[in-house]
């Protein structure tokens, strides 16, 4: 913990930025239902009303109040981002160690499987599967893991060869030290940049391929994301001819513009400063 | 303004130009007019309408496709029998028809000198091919089934231009399912064998009032002219063009394309403007709740059906989903514009205390099936707010529109919404929705889909009706339907939208409706010149 | 030298054989059929299947032999070249696929090699100018413009210059029913087309080029042989240019092999934002009308795509750097 406080130090200007705001989107997400006082799933005002003091994103068609809906869908958005990644991130980084450090046919096998996935055309087959599970949030989530552990497990894969290789290790194997702990106490440290890395890199893909899916009509309807208000707005007749798109539109377009963008400079600094660093 | 064509006819150097112009229009003199009168076309001969295309299928009787607009491009090209006003049937290839033997023969009289579009004459013999091709080869448009039968029994001709149908049982519905089949050349269909597969030029050529000059399947266009020997009225449109749209509010104002289907939200922009014209179309498209009493036998239950009915604020769907383009939907099914709507049955206005009433404290649970368009999802979640105020808790599970076809297809469901067209058509279509047998006797959508439900006296009247070839007589017994099925709540009719079509009145005024369709782009008669 | 390559080609093979299965595998497992139409939107009828007519089209299409019996006649069909035949556009599905291959491909191919050119180019600059203004600002630029989801660049696009400057055309790959005097007018007519789609779909890829180019351009920079090149007193600009760009395109050329998979997912967002005739939008229709056969021959020809260009990559990756084999 520690040394991440260290390395944060060490952000930029723009680094610092970045991570404050997503400070801020996470505790919004966390805090969502004390920060607005009208529901995100009920009608409170008349539809579609301008922003005002009572409604400071004023409302959708259906006059539900936007704010609410905002914050609500933080959650969902970075629900669907951060499981994806601890799902893809875990599941991929543990692939990775297992090819790389037992080889063999283990490792031929899941790389194999790692070639499979890396051909299939994502997005139409995340269209095919988000139909065939159903759209609920939680099998949005389980296709796009499907998707997204291929890069970290190759990664890892290859770190954990070069580090297999070190002398370190194979006094430790001489010894009678067993994978786990071999993994957990010399492996673990010089893949933890990478798998971090990873893990921010992966939250991002996975909120973009949500709001993707949203946008074909993919989601899943009953909880709004910022890519399903997204949706909605956009599919209003003719909203562009009418002020809505003003705040309609606009909130959750920023609010996804907001974070992605904010959660890729922490990415980079992150890159930045373990490339200096290991 | 630019146009397109001004860009593309222009020199060589065009692309060197649209840059520049990105350059200056960047630099901000980008404008946002409205283009209500551009081109005029009204003192020209050569009249053109642009509709929204997309690719629907090639325009025969075999190869439109099953879902979208094809079957009306394929109409424009193939003629029938009869043809639909606003009023009803009228005279069309046929210039009179007869109903003999208790309503077992109908003998039509053809007009003469019918040509093909290859100059063929049109005769008996083609009418006659025509419905046993049908037989053996069935049309994606197939109005010949009834319980599973095809009703045509023996085709006679008596002449060249006169047709004898012998059919197979007394039923009011056979004149407008004989009347409407496209009737297609013998001499090109005798020697196919495959119409799914039958691709070639020929397999376009009808003697309906426009030939098709050109269709690309990729870029979804199609493009029409006016048959010029054609036997009926003149064409008012020479050409009708269908281009491929990514937004229809950008390409209407921008000139892509003539009409609109606008949403109310953004009629006031044509509404008190001279260059355009709104009318509105009708309520023949609509949303309706179905219950699936086999699995949830509790739904039996009459007053626990009309509590739905009373606890759902349909007004409120209205306003809020449809923006206020619709009318709350009759109980009786059919709409208030229908030709057979009955003003006077049960009405179930919104009303808790009443629901509270009928439920009589209890409290129930449904599992609601929709599919995942906005608009199913946005009435799904209201009705659930209005249905948890009376004790009735709704789950709701939103899948894709294909899947929840299929489950409400296979019984797969407690209760479920489904949306389509079709609610104007004839009053027959009550007997395929609402009488309990258990085959999917016909190929409209409404059919067969009340699993467990089963009343004898709709039933009786359903039969009835079909029978009945006296117009006063069979305007009675469904009006009487109306009347049981609205006390039944055999299923909840939500809403019906009102379209806003809005046209360049200028450019072109003839848009028309029939009696029992919502949709004037839909019509033949919207593109010929009228009496 | 020979046996790597077998191995090689022998894993694609599996690989492809995999993904057939898969392939034959998913689409019979998703929820409806194509022979149900219940609902419909508000332009337009629909007319569902009777019983009867199921039972034939199911003969006709071969829907009621075993499940093993279709995956051996498909593993067959496909083999020798023969993807199927729709059940919803009633034709091969081979014709309906070349129809709009050209469009996805030409879409494709071009944007990648603008998304190539112009990222490596402004990596390049970047890295030249190194800790100054230009490089923060192109990096933050191209850091947050490769994340935003490419939908929402090609909507931007749609409604600023299709729109709202009414410069391009909103929609399709071609003027409809033009007639063109000469091939010069066609193709001018086609690129008047192609330029809102493929722009956008050159964002899809130029953040990952910009930074692929930068950081080869700066490690290059440090190394030695440039070093010397600077003792030289060559200049910095031809060091940047000839030098360190010369060598940083192999990592770029391996790049654009491998992007592939990424832009066909981004091609299918963008064809349906601009009605862009090309398989993307093609394969929302398939996938909504359960049509299996094309959905079946759209998967299969895009992995064959993506499954070449990763084929190519390793063979380019070793012709150009032989430390790798």
């Amino acid at each position: 913990m520690g040394r991440i406080i260290n390395i944060i130090k060490d952000f930029s200007l723009v680094g610092k930025i970045s991570l404050i705001a997503l400070v801020i989107i996470l505790i919004i997400a966390i805090f969502a239902p004390y920060l607005s006082k009208y529901p995100h799933d009920k009608p409170v005002a008349s539809p579609l009303k301008s922003p005002t003091k009572e409604h400071i994103l004023g409302t959708d068609d259906l006059g539900i109040d936007l704010w609410a809906q905002i914050i609500h869908g933080a959650r969902i958005s970075l629900i669907v981002g951060l499981g994806t990644a601890l799902i893809a991130g875990v599941g991929g980084s543990t692939i990775g160690i297992l090819a790389g450090y037992f080889g063999g046919f283990i490792d031929k096998f899941l790389m194999r499987l790692a070639d499979v996935m890396i051909v299939l055309p994502e997005l139409p087959t995340m269209i095919v599967l988000g139909v065939f599970f159903g759209s609920s949030i939680y099998n949005i989530i389980i296709v796009l893991s499907l998707f997204s552990w291929i890069k970290p497990a190759r990664i890892v894969r290859s770190k954990t060869l070069s580090i297999k290789e070190e002398n370190f290790i194979k006094i430790a194997q001489i010894y009678g030290a067993k994978f786990h702990y071999i993994t957990i106490k010399h492996i673990m440290p010089y893949i933890f940049p990478l798998i971090l890395i990873s893990f921010i890199k992966l939250i991002n893909r996975a909120i973009i391929a949500e709001a993707s899916l949203s946008f074909l009509g993919l989601g899943d309807p009953t909880s709004k994301s910022w890519g399903l208000i997204l949706n909605y707005a956009i599919n209003f007749s003719g909203i562009y001819f009418t002020p809505y798109w003003k705040w309609w539109v606009l909130s959750p377009l920023i609010a996804i513009t907001i974070t992605v963008v904010s959660i890729a400079i922490i990415g980079r600094e992150f890159e930045k400063i373990f490339k200096l660093k290991i | 303004m630019l146009n397109r064509k001004g860009i593309l006819m222009g020199n060589k150097n065009i692309l060197i130009i649209s840059f520049i112009l990105i350059l200056s229009l960047l630099a901000g003199c980008g404008q946002d007019n409205i283009q209500a009168n551009e081109k005029l076309n009204k003192n020209n001969d050569n009249l053109v309408i642009r509709l929204e295309g997309g690719d629907w299928g090639y325009p025969t009787p075999f190869l439109h496709y099953r879902r979208g607009p094809g079957a009306y491009k394929m109409k424009l090209i193939f003629d029938s029998l009869l043809e639909k006003d606003e009023k009803g049937l009228i005279p069309w290839l046929a210039k009179e028809w007869e109903i003999k033997n208790d309503g077992k023969e109908y003998i039509f009289k053809l007009n003469k000198n019918i040509k093909w579009h290859d100059g063929n004459k049109l005769t008996a013999d083609d009418v006659k091919f025509t419905f046993e091709y049908y037989k053996a080869h069935p049309p994606v448009w197939n109005n010949l089934i009834v319980n599973g039968k095809n009703i045509i029994e023996n085709v006679d001709i008596i002449d060249d231009y006169t047709i004898k149908f012998i059919v197979n049982e007394k039923n009011a519905t056979y004149l407008e399912r004989v009347g409407t089949m496209p009737i297609i050349p013998k001499h090109i269909w005798e020697n196919v064998k495959d119409p799914l597969k039958f691709y070639r030029e020929e397999a376009v050529i009808g003697c309906g009032p426009y030939k098709l000059t050109n269709y690309s399947r990729e870029q979804g266009i199609y493009k029409f002219k006016a048959f010029e020997n054609y036997w009926g009225p003149k064409q008012k449109v020479d050409v009708i063009e269908f281009v491929p749209v990514s937004d229809p509010i950008l390409a209407f104002e921008k000139g892509d394309i003539d009409t609109l289907m606008a949403s109310p939200d953004i009629l006031n922009r044509y509404e008190n403007n001279e260059g355009f014209k709104v009318t509105k179309n009708k309520p023949f498209w609509g949303y309706r709740l179905i219950f699936n009493m086999d699995n949830r036998p509790e739904l039996k239950d009459k007053s626990l059906r009309k509590v739905f009915a009373y606890g759902i604020n349909r007004d409120e769907l209205v306003q809020k989903v449809a923006r206020g383009a619709g009318i709350v939907a009759s109980m009786g099914y059919l709409p208030k514009a229908h030709k057979w709507y009955n003003p006077d049955i049960k009405k179930y206005n919104f009303d808790i205390e009443k629901a509270r009433k009928l439920i009589n404290g209890k409290e129930y649970s449904f599992k609601l099936l929709i599919g995942n368009s906005p608009k199913e999802v946005k009435i799904a979640e209201l009705i659930k707010l209005s249905l948890s105020k009376v004790g009735i808790n709704i789950e709701v599970k939103s899948v894709d529109n294909k899947t929840r076809d299929g489950l409400v297809k296979k019984g797969d469901f407690e209760l479920a919404i489904i949306g389509h067209g079709g609610w104007g058509r004839d009053p027959d279509l009550l007997r395929d929705m609402y009488y309990s047998s258990e085959t999917m006797e016909s190929n409209s959508p409404a059919s067969g889909s009340l699993p467990g439900f089963y009343n004898e006296k709709i039933n009786e009247l359903a039969l009835l009706q079909m029978k009945q070839l006296n117009f006063d007589e069979r305007k009675e017994t469904i009006y009487k339907l109306q009347e049981v099925i609205a006390q039944e709540v055999p299923q909840i009719p939500l809403f019906n939208t009102i379209g806003y079509f809005v046209f360049r009145p200028l450019k072109y005024d003839g848009w028309m409706y029939t009696y029992d369709h919502h949709y004037p782009e839909h019509c033949k008669l919207s593109y010929l010149e009228r009496k | 030298m020979n046996k790597p390559i077998i191995g090689k080609a022998l894993e694609y093979i599996i690989t492809f054989f995999i993904i057939l299965t898969l392939n034959f595998m998913v689409p019979r497992l998703m929820p409806g059929d194509p022979f149900t139409f219940l609902s419909n939107d508000e332009v337009g009828v629909s007319f569902t299947f009777t019983e009867e007519e199921i039972k034939k089209y199911k003969d006709y299409y071969g829907l009621n032999k075993p499940i093993t019996t279709q995956y051996v006649d498909y593993l067959k069909n496909t083999l020798s070249g023969y993807l199927g035949y729709s059940i919803f556009y009633n034709d091969e599905v081979l014709n309906i696929i070349t129809e709009r291959i050209t469009w996805t491909i030409s879409l494709v191919f071009i944007s990648t090699l603008i998304s190539a050119f112009s990222g490596s180019l402004l990596g390049s600059i970047s890295a030249y100018y190194r800790h100054r203004k230009i490089d923060k600002v192109l990096y933050f630029f191209f850091v947050s413009i490769s994340q935003i989801p490419p939908f929402l660049i090609g909507l931007l696009i749609l409604y600023y210059f299709g729109a709202y400057l009414k410069l391009f055309p909103l929609s399709g790959g071609i003027t409809p029913f033009m007639e063109y005097n000469s091939y010069w007018h066609k193709i001018i007519d086609l690129a008047y087309h192609f330029i809102l789609p493929a722009l956008t779909l050159s964002f899809v890829n130029i953040g990952n080029f910009y930074l692929v180019s930068r950081n080869s351009v700066i490690e290059i920079l440090s190394k030695d042989y440039i070093t010397t090149a600077k003792a030289k007193a060559l200049k910095k600009r031809r060091i940047v240019f000839v030098h360190a760009l010369r060598n940083a395109i192999f990592p770029i050329v391996t790049r654009i092999f491998l992007s592939f998979g990424t832009v066909i997912g981004g091609a299918v967002l963008i064809e349906n934002v601009f009605n862009y005739p090309g398989l993307g939008l093609l394969m929302k229709e398939a996938v909504f009308y359960r049509d299996y056969p094309l959905i079946q021959g759209i998967f299969t020809i895009m992995a064959l795509f993506v499954l070449t260009m990763n084929l190519l990559s390793d063979l380019i990756n070793k012709k150009l750097d032989p430390r790798l084999s």
